[in-house]
Parts: structure tokens; sequence; C-alpha cells
């Protein structure tokens, strides 16, 4: 029998690479598709914004007094190959709980046509910028490495920061897709959790045994920032090219985890669908019943659970590894609210899909409905920032009065800031969307990063006020402050409710999350 | 079932539903009875969902008036969704809530007594959709998706039946039993309301049909003047 290669060995990888590069090509087409569903004007705004930061945190702070010198900025030095590590790390946790990364166009828009999964590979990679997580940590970092290194070194470890967010991201997407593949083998989502389970095991294990930061001290992230901070140099050169060829190996690569995933069943979403659930008795109210069934559709959705998980456990470890005293822990309730709200609730009518007009031909109140679905919403914040804080407060002592007041003071006012605004969102700006996926979102890319940005804002400067306020050795000033924060959300979840009581505004809501 | 009522059950009078520069539809005249079942016929975008949406009380009207049992749309709401079961022309199901869990929600809101439970698993037995009254509706089948929203909108046996595309994607025993449901809302009085393509399903399970074009009622014949080579001749000349 011949072994020799053959003329069809040939024409396959003809074709294998045709068929690559067409995958390329639609990945155009489909920005294209997705880039028309927005203003063009917003989306030039969006970009230029984005330039203008990155710019902007990769110059301005190289400038300022003290950057390049011994002191805060010599510690930051210090700090990066962490930094980096920290920032891979981060990618990972994004991509994987997202199923291997958000889509550009919605799986349910996509059924008829022919997408290659290198197509949805880099797709995914295009929209992984899109996260405020991965926004603010990318300016971080380039910040940092600009203050650390002053005016005269800070440009080429600037751009050797930047390469690295983007080889990290593209690193990230390899093992996000082949963790969603192992997740679709068969005992694959116990293997996944075992996998998590290990990763939590060692981590604590090194920060009690104290050799965490050995460990960091020996990341080879090391090795690249040396390499970066010298100035413009030959081995400043071979680390840019080796950070590129991760970067572009990883590119590659990823597509045939990607391949592999596509051919296998999401299991997770699957056993989702095909489950049963057992009929319970009739609830006392209308309002019990409705909450009921909103519950079912953010408890029984794949997204949620899977980001309800990374969301609370993830801030919860960092600050127990961390050991982050109370004054600091106001920060979290705001970052975990805001991050649960970005999984369904500022798009919060979405959840009933094509349902939402079978919903509003049955006689109940709108106020009833929007109470219903206003409490689910609260619940499931309160449940993810009730873990992370729970995490939080193992290592973090016993509390002083003001501390204690300061962070129940702050968990109560974000939680109502992010509620209301995600209900006055979803009013205005409702979007059909199938949230069935693990790489689902409530909203457009564009909108996405619009919501996040607003929530970290609000939430972050709440949190700041009241970390003040935990330092001052009088509890009931924490109480005072909630008072208005609390009134005002109050006031504009209201606001929100009469807009939704409004029948021809409902019929638009309705109407759109219904397709 | 209450007593019939003497005037039009539902009664629709220079309808106008507007969305932002669009006008769906565009001046309809209706008027269906007790014990009657009418079909809306046209074609895609003559405005019969718009106006199925607004009996059922999910769109409210931009200018006319459209009463339902009396009550109208746009003042008593609550009351119009108490008289109207409605079966909405896209999907129509909460993906992750099971069907159990979408007739308890339905019998809970319109009061319905004890009974309700026998009525339900009745209904999902002729339906065939019994052995997954308990599985999530998104893993549904098309076909089985609109078997469910017909069981949800005869459920409390309402006194306005609405089914919207009920035939849409649906096996012959679905149809069956759609039809069933349709004789059964008639028998006991109500009044029905049909929108669908399919003209020779809308003659069996009608007796009188209303044909729309670009928002407008064109004609309202019998469902006998609808039959056979004549009727879908008929019927073509009053699409073009």
């Amino acid at each position: 029998m011949p072994t020799a290669a053959s003329s069809t060995d040939g024409s396959r990888i003809g074709h294998l690479l045709r068929e690559e590069w067409w995958a390329v090509q639609d990945v155009g087409h489909l920005l294209h598709l997705r880039a028309s569903t927005v203003r063009r004007r917003r989306n030039a705004i969006g970009l230029a914004v984005f330039v203008v930061i990155t710019v902007a945190a990769s110059v301005v702070p190289a400038y300022l007094p003290h950057a390049g010198g011994k002191g805060y900025a010599f510690n930051l030095l210090l700090l990066m190959p962490s930094a980096l590590a920290g920032f891979q790390l981060l990618a990972l946790a994004s991509a994987v709980a997202s199923g291997g990364g958000r889509e550009l166009v919605p799986r349910d828009q996509l059924v008829a046509y022919p997408v290659n999964p290198t197509t949805d590979h880099l797709g995914a990679l295009l929209l992984a910028p899109l996260n405020i997580a991965w926004l603010l940590q990318c300016w971080l970092l380039l910040g940092s490495a600009s203050f650390a290194l002053g005016p005269h070194f800070f440009l080429p470890a600037v751009i050797g920061a930047f390469l690295w967010v983007l080889a990290a991201t593209a690193v990230a997407q390899i093992i996000a897709w082949s963790m969603e593949g192992l997740r679709r083998l068969r005992h694959g989502i116990t293997a996944v959790r075992l996998l998590g389970a290990v990763g939590l095991v060692t981590a604590a294990s090194l920060q009690i045994t104290h050799r965490l930061s050995d460990v960091l001290d020996a990341l080879p992230t090391q090795w690249l920032v040396t390499g970066l901070i010298g100035g413009f140099s030959w081995r400043w050169l071979l680390t840019v090219a080796l950070i590129v060829g991760i970067f572009v190996v990883a590119v590659v690569l990823g597509a045939v985890p990607a391949h592999l995933t596509a051919r296998l069943q999401p299991r997770e979403e699957l056993r989702v669908e095909s489950g049963r659930y057992r009929a319970r008795p009739m609830p006392s109210s209308d309002v019990a019943m409705l909450v009921r069934v909103d519950r079912a559709s953010v408890w029984r959705a794949v997204p949620m659970r899977r980001g309800l998980v990374v969301l609370s456990v993830g801030p919860g470890l960092v600050s127990l590894a961390g050991n982050l005293p109370w004054n600091q822990l106001t920060i979290l309730p705001g970052l975990v609210a805001s991050g649960g709200a970005l999984l369904f609730g500022v798009n919060a009518w979405s959840l009933e899909g094509r349902g939402a007009l079978w919903r509003e031909s049955l006689p109940v109140q709108p106020s009833a409905v929007f109470t219903a679905r206003a409490w689910v919403i609260l619940e499931f914040l309160v449940v993810a920032s009730a873990i992370t804080l729970g995490l939080a407060v193992l290592r973090a002592g016993t509390p002083s009065a003001a501390e204690l007041s300061a962070v129940l003071c702050t968990w109560a006012v974000v939680l109502l800031q992010v509620v209301s605004a995600a209900l006055r969102w979803s009013l205005r700006s409702p979007y059909a969307v199938d949230l069935r996926s693990a790489r689902a979102t409530p909203a457009p890319p564009l909108a996405m990063v619009g919501y996040s940005t607003k929530l970290a804002a609000s939430t972050t400067v709440t949190s700041l006020v009241f970390s003040g306020l935990s330092r001052v050795e009088a509890w009931p000033l924490s109480v005072l402050v909630a008072a208005p924060f609390v009134a005002w959300s109050l006031l504009r979840l209201l606001r929100a409710r009469d807009g939704w009581v409004d029948a021809p505004t409902r019929a638009r809501v309705v109407m759109t999350v219904a397709g | 079932m209450s007593e019939q009522v003497p005037w039009p059950v539902v009664d629709v009078r220079g309808l106008h539903v507007r969305f932002g520069e669009v006008e769906a539809v565009n001046g309809v005249d209706l008027a269906a009875y007790a014990g009657h079942s009418t079909a809306l016929l046209g074609r895609n975008g003559a405005g019969k969902s718009t106006t199925m949406r607004v009996i059922a009380g999910v769109v409210p009207p931009t200018q006319g008036t459209v009463s339902v049992v009396g009550h109208d749309v746009r003042t008593e709401p609550l009351e119009v969704k108490r008289a109207v079961g409605y079966c909405p022309d896209v999907g129509g199901l909460v993906p992750r809530a099971t069907p159990w869990e979408h007739l308890q929600l339905s019998a809970r809101l319109r009061r319905m007594g004890p009974g309700w439970e026998e009525r339900a698993r009745d209904l999902l037995e002729r339906f065939e959709l019994g052995d997954v009254a308990h599985r999530v509706t998104s893993g549904f089948s098309h076909g089985m998706g609109r078997r469910l929203s017909v069981v949800l909108a005869a459920f409390h046996e309402p006194h306005v039946l609405l089914l919207d595309e009920p035939f849409d994607g649906v096996d012959p025993i679905g149809v069956e039993a759609t039809l069933d449901v349709v004789h059964d809302a008639r028998a006991r009085g109500a009044c029905v309301l049909v929108s669908t393509h399919l003209r020779e399903l809308a003659i069996e399970a009608c007796s009188s049909v209303l044909v729309l074009r670009g928002g407008a009622r064109v004609a309202t014949v019998t469902a006998h003047d609808m039959a056979g080579e004549e009727g879908a001749r008929a019927y073509r000349g009053l699409l073009d």
C-alpha cells in the first residue's frame, strides 16, 4: 500500500487553508453586520474614547511628580510581574466564565449560516476588550508601567505591556475554549469543578503557608518585565518579539479547541433544557407566583449561575488572600452587584423572551409585575454579594461599630443604586436576547461597556465615601449619609415603575423583547 | 361560561396602531359575536397580529375604540385580559418555565378554582404534552410550543379566544386538537378569532372570514365563500 503523500492530501491542506481564510474574512462580514446595528457615530465615539483613554493612561502618569523615582514608583515596578500575571488571570476568568468568550453575533441569529468556529474564535477575541474589567485592568497596567518608569523609559515598557495584554487575552482564549470543550465531555462538568477546586486549594495553601510571595517572585513574567524596562535595546526587541510570538501562536492555536468544542453538545445547557422540575403548591399571592416564575428564569439559566459563582467567589477569595481590612471591604458589594446586574438586570424584561406577549396578556397589575422583577434582581444581587462579603470577613478580624455600619450601609445603598439603574435601563433600551447560552449577554457589546462603566463609576464613588466614613468613630454617621442615597435610589426606582405602568411604554418594551 | 351577550363581544371601530413612522393598523373595523368564530386572513404585515394584540390588551390602540365584552381596552385593560385567552404569533412561552408553571401562573392570576389542575392535565393530554408538563419550554420544538400556547389560551375557558397562527408548524394531531378547542369554545358560546395564513384551515375552523390588506379591512365574507377553487381565486383577488 503506498504511503507517500497523495495529491488528495495536498488538496486537503489547500482546502483547509482556504476555509480558514474565508473564516477570517467572515469576521469582517460579521463585524460589519454588528456595527450596522449601532449608530455609526456611537461606534466612532466609542473607539475614540478607548484610544484617548489608552494613550492618556500610557503617557500622563510618566510625567506626574515622582514618576520613575525610588518611592511609590519603584514599588510599582516591583509589582509589575505580578500585575502582568494578574491580567492573565483576569482574562482567563472572564473567558472561561463566558464559555469561550462573547459572540460577535448571537448564535440564534446565525443558525442558518455556515459560520466557521475559527470565525467564532476570532470574534470572541475581538470582543474581549469590550468589558469594563478588561479595560480598567489594561489601563491600570499601562498607567502603572508608565508611572514606574518615568518620562525617559516609559515608552518601551508601555508598548511591551500593551502587547502583553493582547497576548494574555489570546492565551486566555485558548484555555477558555479548552475548558468549554472539557465541560462538554461526559463528566466534563465535574472535571472542570474539580480543577477549579484544586486551583483554589493550591492558592489557599500557598497563602496559609506564606509561600505565595515566593511563587509570585518566581513567575516567568519577571523575565518579561526585565526585558521591557531597560529602554529600546536588543533585549527589549527580543522580549517584544517573544510576546508577539505568543500572541500570534495563541490566536492561531485557539482555533483548534474552538473547532473541537463546536463539535460537542453544550451539556450544561441541554441538561437545563431537558431537566424536570417538580410541581410546587400554589403560592399565596400574585406577586409570590410572579416571583417564582421570574426566579426560575434567572436561576435556571446557565450564564446566570456560572456568572454568580465567578462574581461572588472570585472577589471573595482575592479579599481573603489579600487579608483586606474592614474599611476596604466597602468596595466589594458595589463591584459584585454591578457585575450581577450585567448578567441580566440591565435588560431585565428580556427574561421571558418571546413569552413576554403571553405574560402581558395575563390579568395582573403592572406594578405587581414590576415589584416581582425588582425583587428577583435584588435577591440575586444580595446572594452574590453576601457570598463575597462572607468570604472576605473571614480574615478581616472584628470590626468596630463604625466599620460594620459603613459596610452594611454601602451594601444597602449600592444594591438599591444598581437595581434602580438596571430597571431604568431595561425600560429605556430593551433588547431581544436569548440568554440560554453561557456566551450570551443581555445587551450588545458597546451597550454593555456603557452600562458597566456607569455602574462601576457610581458604585465606586459610593464605596469610597463609606470607606472614608468607616474611619470616623461614629457609626450613626454612615446611616445618616446612607439615608439620602437610599431615598434617591428609591425615588428613581419608583419613576421606573411609573414608566412600566404606562401602557404604551410597556407595549414597546414587550414587543421589543418578544422579538 | 357566563350567559351570552347580545352585542358584539369584540367591537373594533376605526382602529389605528402606529409604531413610530410605521402604521401597522390603518382603520380596521371588526365585530365578532358570541358562539361564532372569525378568521383574520391577509398577507404578512396586513395588521392581523397587531389587531389581535390590541384585542388581547397587550398593545394600546393609537386611535379608535376597541371593546371586549363591553370593556374598553384602553380604560379597563384588566377586565379585558380576564375575558380573553390569547395565543401570540411568536413563541408565547417563558423559556425557562415548565408548562405546569405557565398553567399555575395563569390559574393564580385568573383566580381559577380548585378544579384548575384537572382541567390543565386534561388539556395537556389532549395536546400530547402530558409527558413534558414539568420540563422547561426552551427545549421544546416549534410545534410543541405552538400547541402549548393554544392550551394556555383555552385553559380558563375565556369569553374571547384569540389564536394567532395556531396551526403554524403544528402536526396533524395538534391541528385536530386545536380545531376541537375552537369547536368547544364556540359550543359554550365564546367568541373566537383565528389569525392564520392557511386559508383551508381558517375555513374549517371559522364561520366567517375577515380579509385585511395594508393594515385595513378589505372584505368580510362567509367561510363558505372562501372555500374551494373559487374561494382561493376570490382570496387572491382580495390580496392583490
